[in-house]
């Protein structure tokens, strides 16, 4: 038992480390941050936009148990976490090709574990700052994000939501280790997590029959309970939700654990 | 004690075929032919604790995958193998623990950030206590002269400094058996001799068991007391590298660059020294056996104008051709096998 709880101890302080390197290194990358803020600045005006025209300009209005405010929010929300995840599939799959994933091997630490300690380590950067610029372009359009306890719901889901990602993207980016190839794969994940995942529209706004399929995926974890959590709360669904998220993590994980050790019997490192 | 020990070792891949153009591309989409590509034949090697052992062959040969297949990054197809007691691929992490490996052509180096970034990152992922892990440090920084460019981003290193970067990153938690793929490569002939120092230094003061492939046949001869060659995916050679040197390493090429065009020099006879001119180039292959460097370059000094001498070791790639065919030679003539 103690003999456990110091390996567990010890994987903690690897992760912690790589995730304070990967923390600095990621600084190096100022143009890609600002691209991506731009971008967050340009997509979120056109919600705005659009969202408005639909509600009528009316701030009253509600639609499915929201109003303009709130999925205006709700989406802000969905976007700072969708583009807070890094390119993983890319990642791992670039590694494959070009014999890199060698340098990760030869290190006492778990390869996956390595990559989720990077992952966190811009993820939670990344969302932090999207929160921030996508608030900065939402306020004056729809008014103070006055959410109360939302707030705590959206960041005690959101650590679940970006580890649901990076399972998802792990599942995918390990497939390199077969077919070196994974782009397709991720295409398909990626539309996933666009619309039944409720990045684009919440899914109680979906039709019914669509919702009960949402609620056997994992997508809606990633996404939909934390954006839907911060502008809603309600303190009964937030232990329902996070339960569901570590139950999907619990299978994720399990599943990157099957797919990475069947994967490192047939990985082919290229390469000198 | 054995610090590795193989028995028929090998890696078969499978690699898809493909016709050329496009009607071969569609053919390959509907029905896919693949072919099986061994890239390690059954090796046996066995590889005794403070050994230097160069691990040579030609491109294609299989010395990457063996080291890769030794350091748990790959699973073999077949065979078995036990490193420092552990086996690589079942126990990976436990034996990353203490073995070093350094591929020439890889960068464990945080690329935008300084090495000593790396240097602290790695003291924490081989739990080396700190105290324990500074002075190693800063032992290491000393040998191998790294103060200057310690906190210089690495993308701005040269590849000499690079490389003793890397090396040391390698050494820092003190690995019994350091793993080298490579570790020369592109360097000019002043960072290799000291990189070949700095490594012996490491097997002499604390009998660090180097295992090391290269291209390089100074490598061979400054680095390692034992040399095994695998030709084809399998051993070809292992013996002494001062038997080999005696047999086959006894050669050197001197390039002498002219002033004017190679046809119109005069050249005199000397013993164990063949000649090919080609353009403004003389090109010497010299027999150390029968002569010496010093001798033929006294004898060329003044009776051929040249304006520059280059003398280096002939490519592994003769080398080990040159093994190849005396191998063949020796069977057919039915002297001992091996």
């Amino acid at each position: 038992m103690g003999e456990e709880i110091n390996r567990w101890t010890a994987a903690g302080r690897k992760a912690a480390a790589v995730g304070k390197i990967a923390f600095r290194h990621q600084l190096a990358y100022k143009t890609d941050f600002a691209m991506r803020c731009f971008f967050l600045l340009f997509i979120l005006f056109v919600f705005i936009q659009l969202w408005s025209t639909a509600y009528g300009g009316n701030f009253e209005t509600v639609i499915s148990g929201f109003t303009l405010k709130q999925i205006v929010w709700y989406l802000v929300f969905t976007e700072a976490l969708t583009l807070a995840a890094p390119p993983l599939c890319a990642r791992i799959e670039e590694e494959v090709k070009n014999g890199d994933v060698a340098i990760r091997l030869i290190r006492p630490q778990s390869y996956v574990g390595y990559h989720f300690s990077v992952f966190a380590s811009e993820a939670l950067t990344r969302f932090l700052v999207h929160l921030l610029v996508g608030s900065a372009i939402t306020w004056p359009f729809v008014g103070p994000p006055a959410f109360g306890y939302g707030w705590f719901g959206l960041l005690a889901l959101s650590a679940g939501a970006l580890t649901i990602t990076f399972l998802l993207l792990a599942i995918v980016g390990l497939c390199a280790f077969w077919v070196e190839e994974t782009s397709g794969l991720y295409f398909v994940l990626q539309k996933l997590q666009f619309t039944i995942g409720g990045m684009l529209l919440p899914i109680d706004l979906m039709p019914e029959w669509l919702q009960r399929v949402c609620a056997w995926l994992p997508f809606q974890a990633a996404l939909y309970f934390p954006a839907r959590m911060a502008v809603h709360y309600d303190a009964a669904l937030l232990a329902k939700h996070l339960a569901v998220q570590a139950a999907w993590i619990a299978v994720l994980a399990f599943a990157v654990g099957r797919i990475y050790r069947r994967g490192a019997t047939k990985l082919h490192v290229n390469g000198g | 004690m054995m610090a590795l020990r193989t028995r028929g070792l090998g890696k078969t891949f499978r690699v898809k075929k493909k016709e050329a153009g496009l009607s071969g591309s569609f053919r390959s989409l509907w029905k896919p032919q693949w072919e099986t590509k061994e890239a390690v034949r059954g090796i046996d090697l066995n590889v005794r604790e403070g050994e230097t052992v160069a691990f040579l062959g030609p491109n294609g040969a299989g010395k990457s995958t063996t080291i890769k297949m030794l350091t748990g990054i790959l699973h073999p197809s077949f065979g078995e193998a036990e490193v420092l007691g552990f086996t690589p691929w079942k126990e990976r992490e436990q034996l990353a623990y203490r073995i070093g490996t350094v591929f020439g052509q890889k960068s464990q180096l945080w690329y935008h950030l300084p090495p000593i970034d790396t240097f602290e990152l790695i003291g924490r992922i081989y739990e080396l206590k700190r105290d324990e892990y500074a002075r190693r440090k800063d032992d290491l920084i000393e040998r191998f002269e790294l103060g200057p460019y310690l906190h210089t981003p690495v993308r701005k290193l040269s590849l000499g400094e690079r490389m003793r970067c890397e090396i040391a990153a390698s050494l820092l938690h003190r690995p019994k058996l350091l793993f080298m793929d490579e570790p020369t490569i592109g360097l000019d002939a002043v960072v290799k001799q000291r990189i070949r120092e700095l490594i012996r230094e490491r097997n002499r003061e604390e009998g660090t068991t180097v295992f090391l492939t290269s291209h390089d046949a100074g490598d061979v001869e400054t680095l390692c007391s034992r040399a095994v060659v695998i030709h084809h995916g399998g051993v070809l050679i292992d013996e002494p590298v001062e038997k080999m040197k005696r047999e086959v390493l006894s050669r050197k090429n001197v390039t002498l660059k002219l002033a004017e065009d190679a046809e119109l020099v005069d050249l005199p006879e000397l013993e164990g020294v063949a000649w090919e001119r080609e353009k403004r180039e003389i090109r010497l292959a010299v027999d150390l056996k029968r002569t010496t460097i010093e001798r033929v370059l006294g004898e060329l000094i003044g009776r051929i104008g040249f304006t520059d001498v280059n003398v280096e070791d002939p490519p592994l790639e003769e080398i080990i051709k040159y093994i190849y065919g005396m191998r063949m030679e020796k069977e057919e003539t039915g002297w001992a096998k091996r």
